[in-house]
């Protein structure tokens, strides 16, 4: 196998490129998701480097440093903040270097004061202030916002992986499995979609609790037809061509005309509803969280803030930043998906297909 | 029909019936059938051309795709060097799939547009275990050297290719395994009229090297003329006339086959030919007409046509027709 790129998907990503609004979009929503992947190193309770009586520290990754190893009188988790400003005050001993914002999405930044929501702050490193937990909101946006993604990937994979296995199948093979799936998909996708979500979420919550499985799980389970049926009429129409005829005289099996032929030929114009998936899947994960039947709390998530900050607005920044930070990413992915099905229209191709 | 010579005949199709169930949307309709090759009988032999003419939707394709089992046929026999083919599995089918080849109409649909020639032109060795990498590749150099297009194409992807380029790669694909038979379903008319003639004369080399068989499709007489040894018209799904070449040309018996004569234009300005309109649409082969199918158009129709089906009646050497009279 050669792994040089074929002309036409060659030509469709030169095409993607011209489109700069699209390619703008894309490359900032790539730096983004680059920068949530070390969100460790940027918004983090832990400290980067820690230099403590010649010794060096690393305690972003790996097991908690227990406090007692920098001469503290307690043996849970360091506070790096109060270990920055005990050895400042006694700098020969060592130093410690924190992140830029140095909270943890999840951590009481104020143990043992009020809970109060604080406005942001420069001198604080609350960028974006704190929410009514005294949690850092930057600290949520971020790492909620990687809980999004997380979803958005694993949810595009699973109704992909279904939608392209099914609908290929039931467009290739017809019979008894392309009606019995057709009636299906009609009867399912007349479910309404959310109200059922919520009730089996409200279940699954009594028993024991949600988690991003069991929400996976759910949302995927209402959302696979769509995609199952775009992929049942486009292998539908693909196998009637001649070059799949063409295939079949010279011998080739399902196997070969499937994989070889049909599905290279359809996944691309699959490409075009992939920003919308994601788009759909940060959607549905916010609107679930913000009715709180999505992920369990603590767990930092936009649906969350953005509850947070509709019934705390008196404090703006929390709305502000949900919000903010949701319509940025929508706008991208939408911006992008634009220019993908611009880029990769299949109808500009039917000459070249 | 008495074959020319003792040899057995490559192909001989028998009653041969295609019916697609046509689905309708009401729930309690009794399905209907587009009935498009309607009991065909054929004898191709080694090394003939076989013409097959006739309109549009009348069913030339379909048989096509019938002989090379694209289609699993409805009725009937398909008799390829003392097998039939018309009752066998996918299994069953893959050893013969290899001695008998379509070529496309549509050069543009028939070439996987992700493949590059390489690909394209190896796959049937691959398909068919034939040679490592190494010889597939000289193999495939060979097929397009056969088929006159330079080396440099190998790596080179359809789109690169104008139409008639584009044919002889479906050709060189369907030369690939050493075929007996190809199907040439209708080659050349999606090409340039000024291509059309190359791409024949290649057909016809390739012919004369290799001893190929073809069964040539085509939708008027113009083409076939010159390259077939025996000519078949098809009208709704049936043969109605069957005859050499020449004999048809000269000497055409059924009333749709000398409609179609008529239509090829004259060279000859002078010699003026009466010119056979025929009036009417074709009938759909959802509701083909009672007796003899042409007798909705056809300027002899008698009452006994309305009623009665005309089968293929011998009419002088290897020359039969379908029609009850002698006209
Ligand atoms: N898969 C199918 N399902 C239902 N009907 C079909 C199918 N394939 C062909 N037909 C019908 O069968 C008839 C004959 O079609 P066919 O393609 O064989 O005609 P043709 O003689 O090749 O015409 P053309 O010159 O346009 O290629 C047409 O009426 C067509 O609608
Ligand atoms: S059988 Fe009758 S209708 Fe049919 S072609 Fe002959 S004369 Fe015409
Ligand atoms: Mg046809």
């Amino acid at each position: 196998m050669k792994f040089s790129l074929n002309p036409i998907t060659a030509k469709k990503l030169r095409r993607f490129r011209q489109i700069r609004r699209g390619f703008v979009s894309f490359t900032i929503l790539a730096v983004l998701i680059g920068l949530s992947l070390i969100a460790e190193v940027l918004v983090n309770s832990r400290a980067l480097i820690v230099r403590f009586e010649g010794k060096w520290y690393f305690p972003t990754y790996g097991a908690i440093i227990p406090g007692r190893t920098f001469g503290l009188d307690y043996d849970y988790a360091t506070n790096f903040r109060e270990l920055q400003a005990r050895l400042e005050k006694e700098p020969e001993r060592g130093w410690v270097l924190m992140p830029p914002v140095p909270y943890d999405p999840i951590e009481n930044c104020y143990p043992g004061e009020f809970f109060r929501p604080r406005a942001p702050s420069f001198a604080e490193r609350h960028f974006l202030g704190t929410d009514q937990l005294n949690r850092d909101v930057l600290a949520r946006v971020v790492y909620g916002f990687r809980n999004a993604l997380i979803f958005a990937g694993c949810y595009i994979v699973l109704t992909y992986l279904i939608g392209v296995s099914l609908g290929c199948s039931m467009g290739y093979f017809g019979g008894r499995l392309d009606l019995f799936g057709q009636r299906l998909i009609e009867i399912w996708s007349q479910v309404p979609f959310f109200f059922v979500v919520i009730i089996v979420a409200s279940i699954v919550s009594g028993l024991g609790g949600m988690n991003l499985g069991w929400l996976l799980g759910v949302v995927v389970l209402f959302s696979w037809t769509s995609i199952t049926w775009y992929m049942r009429s486009v292998t539908y129409k693909e196998k009637a061509r001649d070059y799949v005829h063409a295939a079949e005289v010279i011998g080739a099996g399902n196997t070969r005309i499937i994989f070889s032929h049909v599905l290279p030929n359809v996944i691309s114009t699959l490409v075009t509803f992939a920003p919308f998936s994601v788009a759909a899947a940060i959607s549905a994960l916010t609107a679930l969280d913000f009715l709180g039947y999505g992920l369990p709390p603590p767990t930092p998530s936009w649906g969350e803030l953005l509850r947070q900050g509709t019934s705390n607005l008196s404090a703006p920044w929390i709305v502000a930043s949900a919000f903010g930070a949701l319509m940025l990413v929508l706008v991208l992915v939408t911006f992008i998906g634009e220019a993908v099905r611009e880029a990769f229209d299949p109808k500009k191709f039917t000459i070249y297909r | 029909m008495t074959p020319p010579d003792s040899t057995p005949p490559l192909l001989q199709i028998r009653g041969l019936k295609m019916h697609f169930p046509i689905r309708q949307g009401m729930l309690f309709k009794r399905p209907k059938l587009c009935r498009a090759v309607d009991g065909v009988d054929l004898t191709v032999h080694h090394g003939e051309t076989v013409g097959l003419v006739g309109e549009s939707g009348c069913g030339k394709s379909t048989l096509g795709k019938c002989v090379v089992r694209l289609l699993e046929p409805t009725e009937g026999a398909i008799h390829f060097e003392g097998f039939n083919l018309a009752p066998m599995g996918c299994r069953q089918l893959k050893p013969h799939r290899r001695h008998i080849q379509m070529i496309f109409q549509d050069p543009v649909e028939s070439l996987n547009a992700r493949h590059s020639v390489g690909q394209i032109l190896e796959e049937p060795f691959v398909i068919h275990r034939q040679g490592d990498r190494e010889e597939r590749k000289k193999k495939a150099l060979a097929l397009l050297d056969k088929v006159g297009l330079p080396a440099a194409s190998y790596d080179r992807f359809p789109f690169e290719f104008s139409g008639g380029q584009r044919q002889r790669i479906g050709i060189a694909r369907a030369l690939a395994l050493n075929p007996k038979l190809i199907i040439c379903d209708e080659p050349v008319s999606a090409l340039d009229v000024s291509i059309q003639s190359q791409v024949l004369n290649l057909l016809l080399d390739l012919q004369r090297d290799l001893g190929l068989t073809y069964v040539f499709i085509a939708h008027n007489l113009a083409v076939v003329k010159h390259i077939s040894d025996r000519i078949a018209v098809m009208y709704l799904g049936r043969i109605v006339e069957l005859a050499g070449a020449d004999e048809l040309y000269r000497n055409a018996r059924h009333p749709y086959t000398r409609a179609l004569i008529s239509a090829i234009p004259e060279p000859n300005p002078r010699r003026e030919r009466e010119r056979i309109v025929l009036t009417g649409d074709v009938p759909s082969p959802i509701n083909p007409p009672s007796g003899c199918p042409f007798h909705t158009r056809c300027p002899h129709v008698q009452d006994r046509c309305r009623v009665e089906v005309p089968q293929l009646r011998p009419a002088g050497p290897g020359h039969e027709v379908a029609c009850h009279f002698d006209l």
